[in-house]
């Protein structure tokens, strides 16, 4: 049986300043070695996002402006997007779209612009400062270490039913207060990480891959996607 | 001139003349202390000069070095600022240093970095300006291309009865209504269809509507001829276009402007730009496009930033990559080369190649295994990014080599398999590759 995945690039014209385009590069590289067809649509502004379309959405960070726009346009595909989230969906959020999946985040001058509130975390904004450098993190349930580089002003706070990503060994992470870096809730993997995240740590695209072949093909024999082996690229 | 000028300037020549004759330097400190003396220098510095900026944020150089060489087809006197003084207190400098000058105006074209236009324009009012283009760096990749132009503007807006000349093609410069005269270069040689910029291509916004921008074609990243289909905002008409591009080799390009076939000694379309730019200037103060060819035709050491290097018996060309448009362009430049060739990547993270290098992955390198590249070699002190890179981008791990240290690959050169190499490299391991290289003598020393 050949399996496939599609993947929704949200945003993907505008929400691209981190090298965002390497995690599907890296979803399609390693997908191929398991075997598994991996194609890709960008989903823009003033398109509908169909949840039952895709089987993961990647999610990238864009400049303040690109980001102001998509968060107004956002808003018109947020019951898609809840959906696809609570029925177990896969997403990989950078920056930005970490920012968007959440509550709210503070804009270039200093307003209030929402996001889809699928997620229960907020961000606010650190005054004239920004968070630049490497960051290594831990997950703590699967004790990978996760390498990455951060830029960003937005400091965030995870709500209900958020999990971080991993606990900060090195650099700021969410907000530089609680050792908190990223996000993960049900299948949607949130980070600040730079790297890009899924390039830098394969461990995570293979989770990725694996959780929505899991939801797609839930009586399947997948042993062969999970005996693919994934190492360290940094 | 005030006494203040007089002093502040005798100050700064000496001072000039001083580390010019014992330290072979004195690039920006003579602007500084005459500058501290008389914060008001350039506008005595400047007066008796017609003054052309040029900005942007790729493309100054040597569209700077190619309109003074078009200007001199008609002009005799003509100033301007070596590379790198393109900041405030490198051009009091670049003035300071100026012979003096008899008779008819002279012209000063002048390299302006983007944030010190309105320091500029503040005591000078230029006659020209040129916009190249704006594009992200990966220095400063929070620094937004909308604040980068704005940045421009606030310097423009203190001389607007100066002329623009802008690149057309780039979305950004028909966004704002300025008073300002505008004259319009751009490239006019594709049939025109309907499509969109590459998902990882930066500024694609309609600046009025802000839907996603189509284009009938596009020459390289967001530039070519855009239009929206939401609202109808589109390219302006352009003033001076090119019609065609003739052939393109890594080394040199012909092509058409306004029908005068032009060759120019270096790759790359985004240096077509540049020249199009200068021809454009050309136009704008009366050099026949004939004579712009004959411009470009007589002194060839102008493009000569990618030598070639002799490394035993291995044609080697270094290349400086710093970010995804750059890199793009140098990947479509070596596509165009006929012969097989070794590809050599170097990848180091300093603060001045940017220490984050998730710019790679908007790179083109899925364009590579389409090359007639024998052998791969990645290195520096992010191997390990560069490697994967490659290996996504479906590099044939068997000709692929990997080896971190810069030395080292500087041996493996000879024993490359093909008598071409290109080695595109970011900023330091640049430095440390010529350091090794003139080492060895394979160069004379320095960034040449």
């Amino acid at each position: 049986m050949t399996y496939s995945l599609h993947v929704c690039h949200l945003y993907g014209d505008l929400m691209n300043t981190y090298g965002d385009l390497g995690n599907i590069l890296v979803l399609k590289y390693l997908a191929n070695k398991m075997g598994v067809k991996l194609t890709s649509e960008v989903v823009s502004l003033g398109q509908d996002f169909d949840p039952d379309k895709f089987d993961i959405v990647v999610f990238g960070g864009g400049q303040d402006f690109e980001q102001s726009i998509v968060s107004k346009d956002i808003q018109t595909k947020k019951k898609g997007l809840t959906q696809f989230i609570e029925n177990g969906g896969s997403v990989v959020a950078i920056c930005g779209g970490y920012q968007l999946l959440g509550r709210y985040y503070i804009g270039a001058n200093g307003e209030k612009l929402a996001g889809i509130g699928a997620l229960d975390h907020y961000t606010d904004k650190q005054k004239d400062h920004r968070f630049i450098g490497n960051v290594v993190i831990q997950n703590e349930e699967t004790g990978e270490k996760y390498h990455g580089f951060e830029n960003h002003q937005g400091i965030t706070f995870l709500g209900k039913g958020e999990r971080p990503l991993g606990k900060v060994l090195e650099g700021h992470g969410n907000n530089g207060q609680d050792h908190t870096e990223g996000a993960i809730y049900k299948n949607v993997y949130c980070t600040y990480f730079h790297g890009p995240i899924l390039a830098r740590n394969n461990e995570i695209a293979k989770h990725v891959l694996m959780n929505a072949l899991e939801r797609k093909y839930p009586n399947a024999d997948l042993s062969q996607a999970q005996s693919v082996k994934v190492g360290s690229t940094f | 001139m005030s006494l203040k000028s007089s002093i502040a300037m005798a100050a700064g020549k000496s001072s000039y003349w001083f580390l010019h004759t014992f330290f072979k330097g004195g690039s920006s400190l003579p602007g500084k202390i005459t500058k501290r003396l008389d914060p008001d220098i350039l506008a005595t510095l400047g007066r008796d000069y017609d003054v052309i900026v040029i900005t942007g944020t790729n493309g100054k150089t040597l569209t700077t070095a190619l309109t003074v060489q078009v200007l001199k087809e008609k002009y005799e006197n003509i100033l301007t600022n070596p590379t790198g003084s393109n900041m405030e207190q490198g051009i009091i400098t670049t003035f300071l240093h100026a012979a003096k000058v008899k008779g008819k105006r002279p012209l000063a074209v002048l390299e302006v970095d983007e944030a010190n236009v309105i320091k500029v324009t503040q005591y000078i009012k230029p006659k020209a300006f040129v916009f190249t283009n704006i594009f992200r760096d990966q220095m400063d990749r929070y620094g937004e291309i909308y604040t980068t132009y704005q940045k421009i503007l606030n310097g423009v807006a203190l001389a607007p009865n100066a002329t623009i000349i802008a690149n057309g093609d780039a979305p950004i410069f028909h966004s704002k209504q300025l008073p300002n005269p505008i004259i319009y270069y751009g490239f006019d040689n594709q049939p025109s269809g309907d499509i969109k910029a590459t998902p990882n291509t930066d500024g694609v916004l309609c600046p009025q509507c802000q839907h996603i921008l189509h284009y009938h074609f596009i020459s390289y990243s967001n530039l070519g001829d855009y239009f929206c289909p939401n609202c109808g905002y589109k390219r302006p008409k352009l003033n001076f276009a090119l019609n065609k591009i003739t052939n393109l080799t890594p080394k040199s390009s012909s092509f058409e402007i306004d029908g005068e076939p032009i060759k120019i000694d270096i790759g790359g379309v985004y240096n077509i730009y540049n020249a199009l730019a200068a021809y454009t200037v050309g136009r704008f103060m009366g050099v026949s496009p004939a004579q712009t060819r004959q411009a470009f035709e007589k002194d060839k050491r102008i493009f000569g930033r990618q030598e070639e290097i002799n490394i035993g018996g291995k044609l080697v060309t270094l290349i400086l990559v710093k970010n995804p448009v750059g890199l793009n362009q140098v990947i479509d430049m070596i596509s165009t080369d006929k012969d097989p060739f070794t590809f050599i990547g170097l990848l180091n993270a300093n603060y001045a190649d940017g220490i984050d290098t998730s710019w790679i992955w908007d790179g083109d390198f899925e364009r590579l295994p389409m090359m007639a590249i024998k052998q791969f070699i990645t290195g520096g002190q992010r191997y390990r990014d560069i490697t994967y890179r490659l290996q996504v981008a479906g590099v044939d791990p068997k000709k692929h080599l990997v080896e971190p240290d810069l030395d080292k690959v500087v041996e493996m050169i000879p024993k490359a398999p093909t008598k071409k190499v290109y080695i595109l490299a970011t900023y330091t391991a640049m430095l440390s590759l010529r350091k090794t290289f003139a080492a060895k003598g394979f160069i004379k020393g320095g960034m040449g």
